[in-house]
């Protein structure tokens, strides 16, 4: 199941005049899986959600979602029949109240989930004469959350669904998709610049920096590749040139290297015992740090 | 479904026109009776250029009550107050959403964007269409109650050219909607070209037969000339034109 891709982008590509949102993504989203689409403010992550539903034509590259061309206006309409949506502002129609919305929401998909609306309505703690515009940020979240949830989709996109909320909050909604997630099934992809909820949920990564993916793949994967290498020598550290590839980045401060290897932790070891260190070490690195290492490589 | 969105957004903009103009008819059929008394002391006025013209024309066709009711209802008021809010009809959409922030909710829909349009501009032309007739019914409705008759024929035909001619500034609104983000923008330079065109039609009245104001408030078929086909066939043409580049400009846009 995990090999097919719900998801998948070909040299997607973004210019507004000549500023460039979108550089050429290629990513494949696994059907089934929780997929963080992690980024800093501005790398392109919200451009890219939007070309995959429609509300953004690439200028260049196609995306397929469950195998249908984001560029066909009528398979861009079957996509969004497939797929619930969370923005991250959150939109939604300030002059209809909770119950109004929801029916309104429920008229356009032949598979919304009545009893999965009710479910929310009352987990959720949302009340249903209310107009939007009286709700708060994270009432205005769980509605959005309550919206995407219940229209039988078979993927999920959101694009920072916790953004604005408080911790707790930020837990209850996240818990809400995991076990949504778990109990139907279905795709999830969403962007975030908070690593420690992508940590928490996804299953598989890509960390994209100015519209370009820098990492990507299974986050399980990721750690296990990703190595933090640190060289201690007798004097000042060197600034060798590393042959074996999968070498990110390296630090030197006084006797100290420190390598992020990428992949082939064992052969950049074995390529630093020429540099005669008097201790290495190879430990294990969060995916927080391989977010910032990976990101300020680029720069 | 979009039906119902798009009645919400404009229904207050509707429902105020419809109210201020129901008002407005009324008030020109309740105040005939006093038009008559003064229509007396008219004669002693002598003023000459366009203002004495304008006079004089306006006493002779309040002469008659159908000349009355058409020159003040359907030459003046209704032709104002309508085209303002056709106007105010046409504007707003999803590009206003989009600075509002709804728009991307809309655009999640499992929809076109042309569906979008259409049932908005749809919805909209049903409006404008109602504050034309309903207003305009009660003319030969309310005529009794002053003594006099007005014909419903002449009020329905009077009230299709109005909509039909006057459709174009709602058109504007429209297709200016799909340019701008803001709501003034869309509404002021579509009352602005409508101010615009209504001095033009005024000041080249002889060299421009086929005038959208003329044309709106039935002048010709008033005089007994038949309907103004000219010109409604052109205001429906620049519509409908009008509305195909709104809908262009949204299929085009990045929201």
């Amino acid at each position: 199941m995990a090999d097919v891709a719900a998801i998948e982008m070909i040299g997607l590509r973004k210019t507004y005049g000549s500023t460039e949102a979108v550089c050429g993504l290629a990513l494949q989203v696994p059907k089934g899986s929780i997929y963080g689409f992690l980024g800093r403010n501005g790398a392109g992550k919200t451009t890219t959600i939007k070309m995959l539903l429609g509300m953004v034509a690439p200028t260049a590259g196609d995306a397929r979602v469950f195998g249908l061309s984001i560029r066909d206006r009528e398979a861009s309409v079957e996509i969004r029949r497939r797929t619930g949506f969370v923005s991250e502002e959150k939109d939604l129609y300030d002059y209809m109240t909770v119950a109004e919305i929801v029916a309104f929401t429920a008229a356009f998909y032949p598979r919304w989930r009545r009893d999965l609306a009710q479910k929310y309505l009352r987990s959720f703690e949302l009340p249903p004469d209310r107009k939007v515009k009286a709700l708060s940020r994270g009432m205005r979240t769980k509605l959005a959350l309550l919206l995407a949830l219940s229209r039988g989709a078979e993927a999920l996109v959101l694009d920072e669904p916790t953004s604005g909320l408080d911790p707790a909050m930020t837990e209850e909604v996240l818990q809400a998709i995991v076990a949504h997630v778990a109990e139907e099934e279905l795709t999830v992809f969403f962007s975030s610049h908070q690593i420690g909820e992508v940590d928490q949920i996804a299953d598989r990564v890509a960390i994209v920096d100015r519209g370009r993916t820098v990492v990507a793949g299974a986050l399980e994967d990721l750690r296990e590749r990703y190595r933090r290498i640190q060289l201690v020598f007798d004097g000042e550290a060197p600034d060798p040139v590393f042959r074996t590839p999968g070498v990110v980045r390296t630090h030197r401060r006084g006797r100290v290297l420190t390598v992020l290897a990428s992949d082939a932790a064992d052969r950049i070891v074995e390529e630093t015992r020429a540099l005669r260190p008097v201790s290495v070490d190879v430990l294990p690195v969060t995916l927080k740090e391989i977010f910032l290492e990976t990101v300020a490589a680029e720069e | 479904m979009l039906w119902y969105k798009a009645w919400l957004e404009t229904r207050w903009r509707f429902l105020i026109g419809l109210a201020l103009l129901v008002c407005a008819a009324a008030g020109v059929v309740f105040s005939y009776p006093k038009v008559v008394k003064l229509l007396a002391m008219v004669p002693t006025v002598d003023v000459g250029g366009e203002l004495g013209r304008r006079i004089r024309e306006g006493t002779e066709l309040a002469r008659t009550y159908r000349g009355y009711a058409w020159s003040q209802w359907f030459n003046q008021q209704l032709s104002n107050t309508w085209t303002l809010f056709a106007v105010l009809i046409g504007s707003g959409g999803l590009l206003t959403q989009s600075s509002g922030g709804a728009a991307l909710f809309t655009l999640s829909l499992p929809v076109s964007r042309d569906r979008v349009l259409a049932t908005r501009a749809a919805l909209g032309l049903g409006e404008v269409l109602i504050l034309a007739v309903v207003p305009s019914l009660l003319i030969p409705a309310l005529s009794p109650a002053v003594g006099e008759r007005f014909s419903v024929g002449d009020a329905l035909v009077f009230s299709a050219c109005m909509f039909l001619a006057g459709a174009v500034f709602f058109s504007l609104a429209v297709l200016l909607s799909t340019v701008f983000a803001d709501v003034w923008r869309p509404l002021l330079i579509s009352i602005a070209a409508a101010i615009a065109l209504g001095i033009a039609e005024e000041v080249f009245r002889d060299a421009w037969p086929l005038g959208i104001f003329r044309a709106m408030s039935g002048e010709r078929y008033f005089h007994g000339g038949g309907l103004p086909a000219g010109g409604i066939l052109l205001s429906v043409t620049a519509s409908v034109a009008m509305l195909y580049a709104a809908a262009m400009n949204n299929r085009r846009r990045d929201f």
